[in-house]
């Protein structure tokens, strides 16, 4: 997006604006007398991000070394190993990404963490507490979601929730008054007399959220939460994801093939691929971490000034039409030096762009 | 009270700690009771079988020209096998569901163990098999002049709830079963009460069997539950005491069969096959 001035938009002798990048609405202080650093409060939260409180325990969840082989066939043995040593840390109050490509072994880690899955080799903890010596204590506080959930057929949304929470030892007035509450936030209430099996894709999938939001979870566990539905349902789910964190600060591991919404979503995404966690990161450092290069469009006058090219951390320059594009090594580091270099030759800045890789890109990349 | 409190607080009184036992249980209860009131074929379970089976196993004592004392003798069979047939049923289905609608994850992901799983859906396997054993009495009464209660009040209850710790524990090696092996191990659940009421006599006594079968039988609670409530009609008891034998093997039973099914939930979690069966 384009530099425009911010609400100061001088701060003492500085120049300062707000420069939003690519659709992660990242802002930067552009200052040609100092560095070009993110605002000091680091990249401003979405509108929907307001900080959770956090418990003392900085550490939700933490894994180490996990394996998984799974083994079938009785006179042909057949191994497969699914985690080959995957270790991570998710911290309170996130919202975690786990990328890869089908059959990398998300689902199999996400089960584990779960407690739905025992490890051939590794720990983990959940809240503190192990998933396999502790899994009934940690049960009560976790909870999880598929995308291709199921739930016993006959069974009507109310008679779902209404089971399940049950085993999460709600009852009377608070359980009719959490069902009733759930129905109502995810938009289930007119569905009440629908069975489970004649509701469409995107109401199970509601239902699935309902159900998993039942115990009110510290930890949840959301598995391709998005998968299959139509881009408005995926949209206010997403909206549904980011509200949970914003609201009861709950703890989110997510699976996810779509990039965007890990991009959106996430604070730190890890990608995996062939049970090993190969990148681990914030979005922004994963991008950076391969090695892409962020652009810097600019409109000029003149248009292509002689020596652009020969600025440290500029990897290329291009022109493409009535702008020249800079590839750089970071925008972050990179943008204040070239726009001061600019006014220094007495170039006219018309419009300045920055375009971060998308996460996608870096897909791609480690996946290969 | 916190916005994260548990939703019966950890911690909390011996009368909280029973609530939620209650609440656990209760669940399966509520769900099988849903599908019970639900699903025609359960009605079919419930009416259509055991209904069959009294009028056809009926008229042939009828055609047998037996006595009253040997038409008992067939009938309490008959009912012995509907009531356990329908419980046992119910306890099973406590897996079943999850496996037909594959979600079955979905019920292990929570707090819950087998014990609430168990009995939770065999208090409605009790109250079905109670109702398939009163409209049999009915039956048997109206069309062929069978008194099940000339036994006694207290030997129908001791022979009834023996038929339905019986029930429990063939309901939990089913489940135990499918989670071992999966959907192939579906069929057990109707199979494995037929299996065993062959084995305890059903129709017969346990005497007409050869000597190595007669040992297994007699290692089977319901031998001893059918041989109690056939004193009761006048036939002498094989064993002394049998409702006691009977009783005492079944807790005994019923304790196995709980530890089999929790290690076959573990070996699922290990396996994979809980997920497997959620897909």
């Amino acid at each position: 997006m384009t530099v425009w001035p911010g609400p100061s938009a001088s701060a003492g002798h500085r120049q300062v604006a707000w420069l939003s990048v690519g659709s992660t609405q990242r802002f930067y202080q552009i200052d040609p007398d100092g560095a070009n650093a993110p605002a000091p409060a680091g990249p401003l939260p979405p509108a929907w991000y307001d900080e959770p409180v956090m418990p003392a325990s900085p550490l939700a969840v933490e894994a180490h070394d996990l394996a998984k082989t799974f083994r079938s066939g009785w006179l042909r043995r057949r191994e497969t190993p699914a985690l080959r040593g995957a270790s991570l840390r998710v911290e309170r109050g996130a919202i975690f990404g786990l990328l890869g490509p089908n059959g990398a072994g998300k689902t199999t880690l996400l089960s584990i963490l779960a407690t739905l899955l025992l490890p051939d080799r590794g720990s983990a903890t959940i809240l503190g507490h192990d998933v396999v010596r502790e899994a009934f204590a940690i049960r009560r506080r976790l909870n999880m979601a598929s995308g291709n959930a199921s739930f016993v057929w006959s069974l009507r949304p109310a008679e779902v929730l209404a089971f399940y929470g049950r085993l999460y030892g709600l009852h009377g007035r608070s359980l009719r008054t959490r069902v009733a509450e759930l129905l109502d936030r995810f938009e289930l209430t007119p569905h009440l007399k629908t069975e489970y099996n004649e509701l469409s894709t995107g109401l199970k999938q509601r239902l699935a959220l309902a159900k998993a939001l039942l115990n009110r979870p510290e930890v949840l566990f959301l598995d391709e939460p998005t998968l299959g539905l139509d881009p408005d349902v995926s949209i206010r789910i997403r909206a549904q994801i980011a509200e949970l964190r914003r609201r009861e600060g709950t703890t989110i591991i997510l699976t996810t093939h779509y990039m965007r919404e890990a991009d959106e979503l996430c604070d730190r995404i890890a990608f995996i691929k062939g049970g090993r966690i190969l990148a681990e990161g914030s979005p922004d450092e994963l991008k950076r971490q391969i090695r892409i290069g962020d652009v810097v469009a600019l409109r000029l006058d003149p248009a292509a000034p002689a020596g652009l090219a020969d600025l440290a951390g500029v990897l290329q320059v291009q022109a493409r039409g009535d702008r020249i594009e800079c590839t750089v090594d970071s925008a972050e580091k990179r943008l204040s030096e070239i726009l001061r270099w600019l006014v220094e030759q007495h170039v006219v800045i018309r419009d300045c762009q920055v375009h971060e890789p998308e996460l996608e890109e870096v897909f791609v990349e480690l996946a290969r | 009270m916190s916005w994260r409190a548990e939703p019966i607080a950890a911690g909390a009184g011996a009368a909280e700690w029973w609530m939620e036992e209650w609440v656990r249980l209760s669940a399966f209860a509520y769900r099988n009771l849903i599908m019970a009131r639900r699903n025609v074929f359960f009605l079919f379970e419930l009416t259509f079988w055991p209904g069959v089976a009294m009028l056809s196993h009926g008229l042939l004592t009828r055609f047998l020209d037996l006595t009253p004392q040997m038409t008992a003798f067939i009938l309490v069979g008959t009912v012995a096998l509907s009531a356990v047939q329908v419980c046992q049923l119910d306890v099973a289905y406590a897996v079943l569901f999850d496996i037909w609608s594959k979600s079955m994850k979905h019920q292990f992901l929570t707090p819950v163990r087998i014990h609430h799983l168990a009995l939770g859906s065999w208090v409605v396997g009790v109250g079905r098999g109670v109702i398939v054993w009163a409209l049999m009495a009915v039956i048997g009464g109206r069309a062929f002049g069978f008194d099940f209660l000339g036994a006694g009040g207290m030997r129908v209850a001791l022979f009834l709830l023996g038929c339905f710790l019986t029930a429990l524990v063939i309901g939990l090696l089913v489940c135990a079963l499918v989670l071992l092996w999966g959907t192939r191990a579906e069929t057990s659940a109707w199979a494995a009460v037929n299996f065993f009421v062959m084995l305890s006599g059903i129709y017969y006594p346990v005497s007409v069997l050869p000597g190595w079968v007669q040992t297994i039988s007699a290692g089977i609670p319901l031998t001893y539950f059918l041989d109690g409530i056939r004193a009761g009609y006048g036939f002498p008891p094989r064993f002394a005491h049998p409702f006691v034998i009977g009783f005492a093997l079944s807790l005994l039973y019923a304790v196995l069969a709980h530890w089999a099914l929790a290690a076959a939930v573990t070996r699922s979690r290990r396996t994979g096959l809980l997920l497997k069966l959620s897909e």
